[in-house]
């Protein structure tokens, strides 16, 4: 597979606290991962694990604090111009997680895809934007009428489907995707989550879908990342990683997954992910996990490849010792 | 087991939203009931009406919603029409209710302690030193440390703070505890603990729980039985564990399929096409028709009751009769565990 994007040493510290405070909140912290063509990404992670900022360094809302993200080969660092960070926009554009946030509420929904085509494609004349327009909106699973609708008359699912129009304009190669469908109603979410497929499939896009439902990850995504406290703690192909979880933060959260057809798991973990301000060394889920040994207080761990594409951050299981922290 | 007895009992209870372009009816007559220490999930989309049901049956309706009809009979007595003084001896002792967002519920400025005190207070003349004994053990009951009582609502974690809230409704032991999506800002870890937490207070104490929340899986393992909402009407009624098995609605079984599994094949799901209705403009006939795969002709034109079916209620016509095709795509799902 051919790599799109790559990030090197991610990381992003916030300043917390008045003018003198020197306490900084590491949201992300020496994150390493690529995306490749025609691949759906999944970043799952509880809130405050540093998802939305990755999102937002990709999507270069924020400048990362150390580190280099890599697109095509070339580092964002290096846009200068009004004319390349436009270009970047275009092809890496993001869907937001609130539709009703998102949409201009005074203007018809073709009013954003159309902006969207002036300014990002000018080389089209005014006919063809229209029928650019009318084309995404087929691709979405939009009768070209809702171009003229209000944001008002549109349902979630139909205004999180403008979203997807809106970033599918631009000709994407991909689309950062911040919990596009945890807003929506059960039966109109695997609507959209099939869309991703598709998009990935027939408009060969790629896809960083942020969530924290594991479940949908599975059901969309090709590979698995899972982020815990601004670092990742398990990565790899999502079937791998489901079925064979090594870090035990993973093996948590895949107990907790709610599924009916499932017994019951008698997994019970009343612990609290930590606040990453100024961080001691160490491995930050020392706290909550029933295997730490010494060095998981000193060390902090960096991923390894266990197996092929399959890497984690833990001291336990990089000894080769089968970890079982919590059964699922 | 629960036993024999109904501690709540709701019927036809019909709940209008007046606005100034016309009546809009969120709850249409609805009936059921909650025995004593039996768990009910309410589950269904946004805009079907739980919430409302739930505000209706707590009777904290506000304008522009009001009771169109029906009767709420907790442990005897008609809820409907008491004053707000007869009304606030029953609430909070016998009758509490978890919301969805303990950010906005609890005040801000004040702490867990102090709002702790607050309800005691309104509800006899406790002396300090039973407040502050009460406030612990119900702190502990929840699994926090009752340092926490001085804490402010911001300086607790959402889990926490979600947990204060339900320590709260404990306070006078109530025997029915209303819960609106009390775990939805949670992150799953924390969710399942809650809900575990939940599960081991009711089973401890006997207070019956009603629970609302739009992710049936959640409650799975936790209700005893569930009930369906769809377009401000119940939908399916029964038990639990029999509806996961062998969903009966056409609309119970799409929710069913909408949810993907971690375990199991990775199998393409439909969800459910269209979108919910507009309640202000219902359709004719079966208010879920024009989603319904297994739609004919009446039902767009005869609108169900909640038929009795193998010991379930389910509003619809072809079940009733038998016409219903089974579905095969709930069978796969369940194949698949």
């Amino acid at each position: 597979m051919t790599e799109l994007l790559r990030a090197e040493h991610l990381t992003r510290h916030f300043k917390i606290g008045g003018v003198t405070s020197r306490r900084s909140l590491h949201a992300v912290d020496d994150v390493s991962f690529s995306i490749g063509e025609r691949e759906i990404v999944a970043l799952a992670g509880e809130s405050g694990s540093g998802k939305s900022t990755i999102a937002r360094v990709l999507a270069r809302v924020y400048k990362p604090t150390s580190g280099e993200v890599y697109f095509e080969g070339k580092p964002l660092s290096a846009i200068r111009s009004r004319r390349d960070g436009l270009r970047y926009s275009s092809l890496v554009p993001m869907v937001f997680q609130d539709p009703f946030a998102s949409i201009n509420p005074v203007f018809r929904v073709q009013h954003g895809i159309l902006r969207i085509l002036k300014l990002h494609r000018p080389e089209l004349p005014a006919k063809q934007r229209q029928q650019e327009a009318a084309r995404v909106f087929g691709v979405v699973g939009l009768g070209t009428d809702m171009l003229q609708r209000f944001p008002y008359e549109l349902s979630g699912g139909q205004r999180q489907r403008v979203g997807f129009a809106q970033a599918l304009a631009m000709r994407p190669k991909l689309i950062l995707a911040d919990e596009p469908v945890s807003m929506l109603d059960v039966s109109i979410r695997i609507g959209l989550l099939n869309l991703m497929v598709k998009l990935r499939d027939e408009e060969g896009v790629s896809v960083l879908y942020i969530t924290h439902d594991i479940a949908s990850a599975r059901y969309v995504a090709d590979r698995l990342i899972v982020m815990y406290a601004g670092q990742i703690a398990e990565s790899g192909p999502i079937e791998d990683v489901l079925t064979t979880p090594k870090h035990p933060y993973t093996q948590l959260l895949l107990s907790a997954v709610p599924d009916p057809q499932a017994p019951l798991s008698q997994v019970v973990d009343r612990g609290e992910p930590p606040k990453v301000v100024d961080p001691v060394p160490g491995c930050r889920f020392r706290w909550r996990c029933p295997l730490a040994i010494d060095t998981c207080a000193q060390v902090t761990p960096v991923l390894a490849e266990l197996r092929a594409g399959h890497e984690v951050a833990c001291h336990v299981a990089q000894t080769g010792a089968d970890v079982r922290a919590f059964a699922s | 087991m629960s036993e024999p007895h109904e501690i709540l009992e709701v019927s036809g209870l019909s709940v209008d939203y007046v606005l100034p372009q016309g009546e809009i009816r969120a709850v249409d007559d609805v009936s059921f009931t909650v025995d004593r220490g039996e768990f009910l999930g309410i589950v269904g989309e946004s805009g079907c009406g739980k919430s409302t049901l739930l505000f209706a049956v707590a009777q904290l309706l506000a304008p522009p919603a009001q009771l169109a009809a029906g009767t709420v009979k907790f442990k005897g007595t008609n809820l409907v029409g008491l004053t707000d003084r007869q009304l606030s001896a029953i609430r909070w002792c016998d009758l509490s209710v978890v919301m969805q967002s303990a950010m906005n519920a609890l005040n801000p400025v004040k702490s867990i302690g102090a709002q702790f005190k607050d309800a005691l207070q309104a509800h006899g003349k406790p002396s300090k030193q039973e407040i502050a004994t009460r406030s612990a053990e119900v702190m502990r009951m929840v699994g926090i440390d009752p340092v926490h009582l001085k804490s402010y609502p911001h300086q607790l974690s959402g889990g926490m703070r979600q947990r204060s809230m339900i320590a709260m409704a404990m306070l006078f032991t109530p025997d029915l505890v209303i819960m609106d999506e009390p775990t939805s800002a949670l992150d799953v870890v924390a969710q399942r603990a809650l809900m575990v937490q939940i599960k081991e207070l009711q089973q401890t104490y006997g207070f019956a729980v009603i629970f609302v929340t739009h992710d049936m899986s959640l409650i799975s393992h936790f209700s005893d039985r569930l009930m369906v909402m769809y377009a401000g009407q119940i939908d399916e009624l029964g038990a639990t564990r029999t509806i996961f098995d062998r969903p009966l609605h056409p609309y119970t079984q799409g929710l069913l399929e909408a949810f993907p599994s971690i375990h199991g094949p990775r199998v393409p799901l439909r969800g459910i096409p269209g979108n919910p209705p507009d309640l202000a403009a219902i359709p004719a006939g079966c208010r879920f028709h024009p989603r319904c795969p297994h739609a004919v002709e009446r039902c767009a034109v005869i609108a169900p009751d909640l038929y009795p079916v193998d010991g379930d209620l389910v509003r619809c016509l072809r079940r009733q009769d038998g016409s219903l095709p089974d579905d095969p795509g709930a069978r796969v799902a369940k194949a698949g565990a």
